[in-house]
């Protein structure tokens, strides 16, 4: 299957059917993007007016083009769209996304098409993404299908899959402006008449671009073939999941407990468990851990520490860990013994550690640093997360030795969390997250991220 | 003995729990020892072979909640009670025999079961079982079919994980053994496209930390519709 989609994500030419001269409509946008973001290979945008578009020669029709368009992006009316699938096919192309809206997701009218497309995909064996699909990205190939206005999309390496045109246009936006991590793939599903997760999933995992790979689906087309592929790549790669709509659809009328209670949501959670894919239930976490397999390596526990200027904070976030299935456990008494020595002594160190009166008795920087290399030595501690109390009163140090510390213990994912001033987070999430310190707005997120990073490792590490 | 194309043929919408234990038995899920009979007399000298104390339940095709029927007798001790309640249960609606069984002891009850999701295919369930296994709603699902591996680690995925340990004085569960009744379960639900449902609840746990289903049900379709996508 893989060999199938590499004209997808490595296409060494592209033609746009419908491509349009006219700035703010998809056919223009999606040429724009294919230039931002540095495309090397071919691209042959197809108008009847000819001409050309952003400096690029038009081809006045589809029979126009050349034998060799690894990918045909069709951005025309819904009714006009198998029309030109048609006459792509009989141009050699195989390989297609569909961008319009206007199918099955609107009226009966748009659902004959739909049918009219799937009819046309089997006859003439055709690989094809969409309809009403946001797209698909492949930063490696410098390459992007997306018509929404990105400008340039940083190269990374996790990739999503969404089954969503929500993820590939505004959350994409969201991580290019307000994110310092990159992307790898991104492929919108839209109604998934051909290409669906699993063929998408199956290629990300052989996908030596993509260390991990994030989903969110409202429907899996094949739920059995899912299983099989996502059993095998959840052994190579973390595989994190967000589904919604756990809808009552299709639900028997049941003689036995058993049915009774098999709810959908329910039977998905089983299935997800079998294939070693972890379950995130919020959308925000698919940025947020994204952003943490960017940056980090999984732990190889679930042993954290943790590092407070409060004492709110300790216990608060002490039994945080618990609900999230995080340990955060007693240290060795050499720990011990070191953290009692940069504290004053009226504070009984242990983990977690309360910070504040070491910071107050030798410095903010020096009892931070001291006091997270102390933990990042301790056997028990597979994770650390320093909750920075910065504002410019107490004073801010220079976020330099966080970045050091990271790269002295490569194995133990640092993720840094704040009290305090606002722009003095700002400053730190500026410094450390582009030297792959990833940093989180909220005190609770690095451990919601933590804990779905050890589920990931406890996955990758699960027995046959 | 095929109980499953038999049961289509005649036009079955369920196997009575006689039928369903057999069928069971023969992917090796252990069931109690019973003797399915006509009347009282035959069930006085069922328990005599089966040893006091009892079970005596009505059975039949239609007969699926026996509890709410009032269609089972527990514990009986002697021929005068065993013929009387014969009497009792042979009167019920729908039923078409007596279920004779050893009164099976220990505290915990399991259930294992399989259902057809109209995606997902069959998938198996496994919780804890007993009369309020819909009320605690303590059970976790699988697609079939189900490894080993796999059927261990659904027994750490129910809350009340806890319960297969060591429990007051009694000894941990068999998990191989409840492994092998899992893997069973979801084995049927591949092969046999004609069961729709099974709930074999409650499985006892004995003191000695061994199983032993003592109610089961099998319905069954005359349809397939198992397919997978």
């Amino acid at each position: 299957m893989k060999e199938t989609l590499v004209p997808f994500f490595e296409p060494r030419s592209v033609a746009i059917i419908g491509a349009s001269a006219v700035s703010g409509k998809p056919g223009h946008e999606v040429i724009k993007n294919i230039l931002d973001n540095g495309y090397t290979g071919k691209l042959y945008p197809v108008n009847p007016k000819g001409g050309k578009i952003l400096g690029v020669d038009v081809l006045s029709s589809i029979a126009s083009l050349p034998r060799d368009v690894d990918v045909a992006v069709i951005i025309l009316p819904a009714g006009a769209t198998a029309q030109a699938l048609r006459e792509c096919a009989d141009q050699g192309i195989r390989h297609f996304v569909l961008s319009s809206g206007g199918f099955a997701e609107v009226d009966e009218a748009g659902a004959r098409i739909q049918e009219e497309i799937v009819r046309i995909v089997r006859e003439k064996d055709l690989k094809v993404l969409g309809p009403n699909t946001s797209g698909h990205t492949s930063t490696p190939q410098g390459f992007t299908s997306t018509f929404f206005p990105q400008g340039k999309i940083r190269r990374g390496r996790v990739s999503y899959i969404a089954q969503t045109g929500n993820f590939g246009t505004h959350t994409l936006k969201y991580i290019m402006t307000g994110e310092c991590f990159g992307v790898a793939r991104v492929v919108g599903l839209g109604n998934k008449v051909g290409l669906d997760e699993t063929d998408a999933l199956e290629y990300l995992g052989n996908d030596p671009e993509t260390s991990a790979i994030l989903i969110y689906i409202e429907s899996f087309k094949r739920p059995l073939r899912f299983l099989e592929v996502a059993r095998e790549v959840t052994r190579r790669k973390p595989v994190v999941l967000l589904k919604s709509g756990a809808t009552e659809a299709g639900r028997q009328a049941a003689m036995a407990h058993t049915a009774a209670m098999a709810s959908p949501d329910r039977i998905v959670e089983g299935m997800l468990r079998q294939a070693g894919v972890v379950r995130i239930l919020d959308y925000t976490h698919l940025i947020l851990a994204g952003k943490a397999f960017s940056m980090l390596p999984l732990p190889t526990g679930n042993g954290v520490s943790f590092l407070a200027p409060s004492g709110a904070m300790l216990t608060t976030l002490s039994d945080f860990c618990d609900r999230l299935g995080l340990h955060v456990p007693p240290m060795e008494p050499d720990t011990v013994q070191r953290l009692q020595d940069i504290s004053p002594s009226y504070i009984r160190m242990r983990n977690p550690v309360d910070i504040w009166p070491a910071a107050i008795a030798t410095g903010v920087e020096f009892a931070y640093r001291e006091g997270m290399e102390i933990v990042l030595k301790d056997p028990a501690v597979n994770a650390v997360v320093p909750v920075m109390m910065l504002t410019r009163e107490s004073g801010v140090p220079d976020p330099a030795f966080i970045v050091d510390l990271a790269k002295k213990y490569p194995t133990k994912p640092i993720l840094v969390t704040f009290s305090g001033a606002k722009e003095c987070m700002d400053e730190y999430k500026a410094a450390l997250e582009p030297k792959g310190v990833p940093t989180f707005q909220e005190i609770e997120q690095p451990f919601e991220v933590l804990s779905i990073m050890v589920r990931c490792s406890q996955a990758i590490n699960r027995p046959l | 003995m095929n109980w499953i194309a038999d049961a289509v043929k005649a036009g079955k919408t369920a196997l009575n729990e006689y039928e369903a234990k057999r069928f069971l038995e023969g992917f090796g899920i252990p069931v109690n020892r019973e003797m399915f009979v006509p009347d009282g007399e035959k069930a006085v000298k069922a328990a005599c072979d089966l040893g006091y104390p009892v079970v005596l339940k009505a059975t039949g095709e239609h007969l699926q909640h026996k509890t709410e029927l009032g269609a089972v007798a527990l514990n009986l001790k002697s021929e005068g009670e065993i013929r009387e309640e014969a009497r009792r249960l042979l009167a019920i609606a729908d039923c078409e025999g007596l279920l004779v069984q050893e009164m099976v002891k220990g505290d915990r009850e399991l259930v294992c079961g399989l259902t057809r999701d109209a995606q997902f295919g069959p998938c198996v369930m496994f919780g804890l079982g007993g009369i309020f296994t819909e009320l605690i709603d303590d059970a976790v699902f699988r697609m079939a079919p189900i490894t080993t591996a796999e059927a261990l680690r659904m027994m750490e995925d129910i809350r009340t994980a806890k319960i297969l340990q060591a429990f007051r004085g009694q000894a941990p569960v068999d998990r191989e053994a409840l492994a092998r009744i899992i893997v069973a379960v979801g084995e049927i639900g591949c092969q046999y496209e004609n069961v729709r449902e099974i709930d074999i609840n409650p499985i006892k746990v004995r003191r000695d930390g061994s199983l032993v289903a003592v109610d089961a049900l099998v319905t069954i379709q005359a349809k397939a519709s198992g397919v997978r996508p």
